[in-house]
């Protein structure tokens, strides 16, 4: 407990948290005027002649559940790189400072010094998923309302995207601390986790649509495999047909969570810091 | 805190270091090394660049594992200590804070995790003079504000056993004047200190024994007089006279070793002063000069580690 105070006091006394929450307000107000758009042309358009398959899809899409979801969960694509790079953050300046030496030698037991970095980035990123969805909650239903979708605030399916974004934010810090550790430096671990995260999701998608488009549509359930892929699909609103189910997201982002935290700690136990 | 407070976990405050080796791809930085540092002194560790110094110490701390031997402070690993800040402190890089963040920050972060009082944060600032400088940020620190920061952090714990690498490094004399009395009086309070540096003349006034490693292996160990005074030349004499030939004969006589200095000197060994003042007077030479040689630190340090100190 000792630890995590310790570390939670090191974010607070250094200006990385609110230089990286000043980042995220601009791109929160960006992505929700995107979603605006997006929302009004999905509740009013029309879409012309489709196949069956793209009108199922698109009529999941266009559910009033999944636009309102939609709209409460914005902000989320930077917000992940934002908390996934603020638990790099939080192990390579360690190293960058060269503070990690005092750090182990305060607490010896570095496996517990790991998990107090896990704790401290989580509850970091859950304040920044809870700043997001009350910014999300106070301009969401303005945006909903003007757009005849309604605010939907007493839908289960929208608490429930809520709530699977809080855990992505949750989940792509642990995937941030475990880059750390692994990467050193704060430039390459920075950049990995930039790569990976936006490489991946754009990358990804456009690999697996053309590859689905040539093979078939069981390729997308392999979309599953990309951590930012399966965040997204695990935050979408309602279960859109012909993707994976969302449990199926969580669960593999969980795994990515838990081998990188793991593999992170046992890396650490085993350093010599010199 | 008084001494009753301390935690038992640091015991007697001596360090053991035992058959401790480093093997590292292709450089065995640590070879084999035993030593033991006694606690109400201070002791002097020493070593060419590279001899080792920063290995050894990053193992007696648990920061670097060794490939073979141990280290114990008080009978126990590093690791093993139940409180290790109020056991021993230690000061291993002058830059180690993050540059952001203010001196006294940095201290409040090291005893929210150590479970210690914030208001230590503040006496321990007092302790080594920083105070004014507690809400600036570690980038602003001179090189001697970030060593004094670095002992600070070391003494928040109230320690038994003090570890530091290089602090004199930076320092200006001054500052090495206050580093120099500051551990002296820890020591004197019956505390272990162990210091590594280079800078031999600050050694010889500062330490009480000294360890000399060499090529990561230990060369001399032992109090500060005995390992100079084990020298072969041990008590050279110079005179200077202007009847240097009859000196010479008489000192033969008395079976000394005289040589010439080349800067009009004479260099006698083997017997003492006093001995070659009464040789003179009785051989009615006049003299100039007398005076005793004592080895200092410095030259026995070269003596010892010649040879040893190549790049590996």
């Amino acid at each position: 407990m000792n630890l995590v105070r310790s570390e939670l006091l090191k974010i607070r006394t250094t200006s990385t948290w609110w230089i990286f929450g000043l980042i995220t307000v601009p791109l929160w107000a960006l992505a929700m005027a995107f979603n605006w758009l997006q929302t009004e042309a999905l509740a009013n358009g029309d879409f012309g002649e489709v196949s069956a398959d793209q009108a199922d899809q698109i009529d999941a899409v266009r559910d009033v559940a999944n636009l309102a979801a939609n709209i409460y969960t914005n902000g989320q694509f930077f917000g992940l790189l934002i908390v996934m790079l603020l638990g790099i953050v939080v192990v390579t300046s360690e190293f960058f400072h060269q503070t990690v030496t005092t750090t182990f030698l305060t607490a010896p037991h570095r496996t517990a010094v790991m998990m107090a970095k896990l704790i401290a980035a989580g509850v970091l990123a859950l304040l920044f998923w809870l700043g997001t969805t009350l910014l999300n909650l106070a301009v969401g239903p303005l945006i909903l309302n003007a757009t005849d979708v309604g605010a939907h605030l007493g839908d289960g399916a929208v608490w429930r995207a809520v709530a699977l974004n809080g855990l992505a934010y949750l989940l792509w810090s642990v995937l941030g601390v475990g880059l750390g550790v692994l990467i050193r430096s704060q430039i390459g671990a920075t950049v990995t986790g930039i790569l990976l995260y936006l490489g991946g999701a754009i990358g990804a998608a456009i690999a697996i649509g053309l590859l689905a488009a040539k093979f078939g549509d069981w390729i997308n359930q392999l979309q599953l495999l990309v951590p930012s892929l399966a965040s997204g699909l695990m935050v979408s609103g309602t279960d859109i047909p012909g993707n994976p189910p969302r449990w199926a997201g969580a669960a593999v982002l969980i795994g990515y969570a838990v081998v990188a935290g793991a593999i992170g700690v046992l890396t650490i136990r085993r350093r010599d810091i010199s | 805190m008084s001494d009753g407070q301390r935690s038992p976990s640091a015991g007697t405050g001596q360090i053991v270091v035992s058959g401790l080796t480093k093997q590292y791809k292709n450089v065995r930085a640590v070879d084999n090394l035993s030593f033991t540092v006694e606690p109400g002194r201070v002791t002097g560790f020493l070593g060419p660049n590279g001899a080792g110094k920063t290995t050894t110490l990053r193992m007696l701390l648990n920061l670097v594992t060794p490939t073979a031997g141990t280290a114990t402070i008080g009978g126990r690993r590093y690791a093993d200590l139940t409180d290790p800040l109020h056991s021993v402190g230690a000061v291993l890089e002058a830059s180690s804070a993050h540059k952001g963040r203010t001196g006294i920050n940095h201290l409040r972060v090291i005893c929210a995790a150590a479970g210690l009082p914030r208001q230590r944060a503040d006496e321990a600032l007092a302790l080594v003079g920083l105070t004014p400088a507690a809400k600036r940020k570690f980038k602003g620190y001179s090189l001697g504000m970030k060593q004094r920061l670095g002992i600070a952090a070391a003494m928040l714990g109230d320690p038994q056993v003090l570890i530091l690498d290089e602090p004199a490094n930076g320092l200006d004399p001054e500052g090495i004047r206050w580093m120099r009395g500051f551990l002296k009086g820890l020591a004197t309070e019956g505390r272990t200190v162990l210091v590594s540096s280079h800078l031999l003349s600050e050694m010889q006034l500062l330490a009480d024994d000294v360890v000399i490693i060499a090529a990561g292996r230990l060369v001399r160990q032992g109090p500060v007089d005995q390992v100079i005074g084990s020298m072969a030349h041990g008590g050279r004499v110079r005179v200077r006279t202007p009847q240097a030939d009859e000196l010479v004969a008489a000192l033969r006589e008395q079976s000394a070793t005289v040589d010439a200095d080349g800067h009009g000197a004479l260099v006698v060994t083997g017997v003492d002063a006093p001995t070659v003042g009464r040789v003179a007077l009785a051989a009615k030479v006049e003299l100039h000069e007398l005076t005793t040689e004592r080895p200092d630190l410095e030259g026995v340090f070269l003596e010892l580690t010649a040879g040893k100190a190549e790049i590996r």
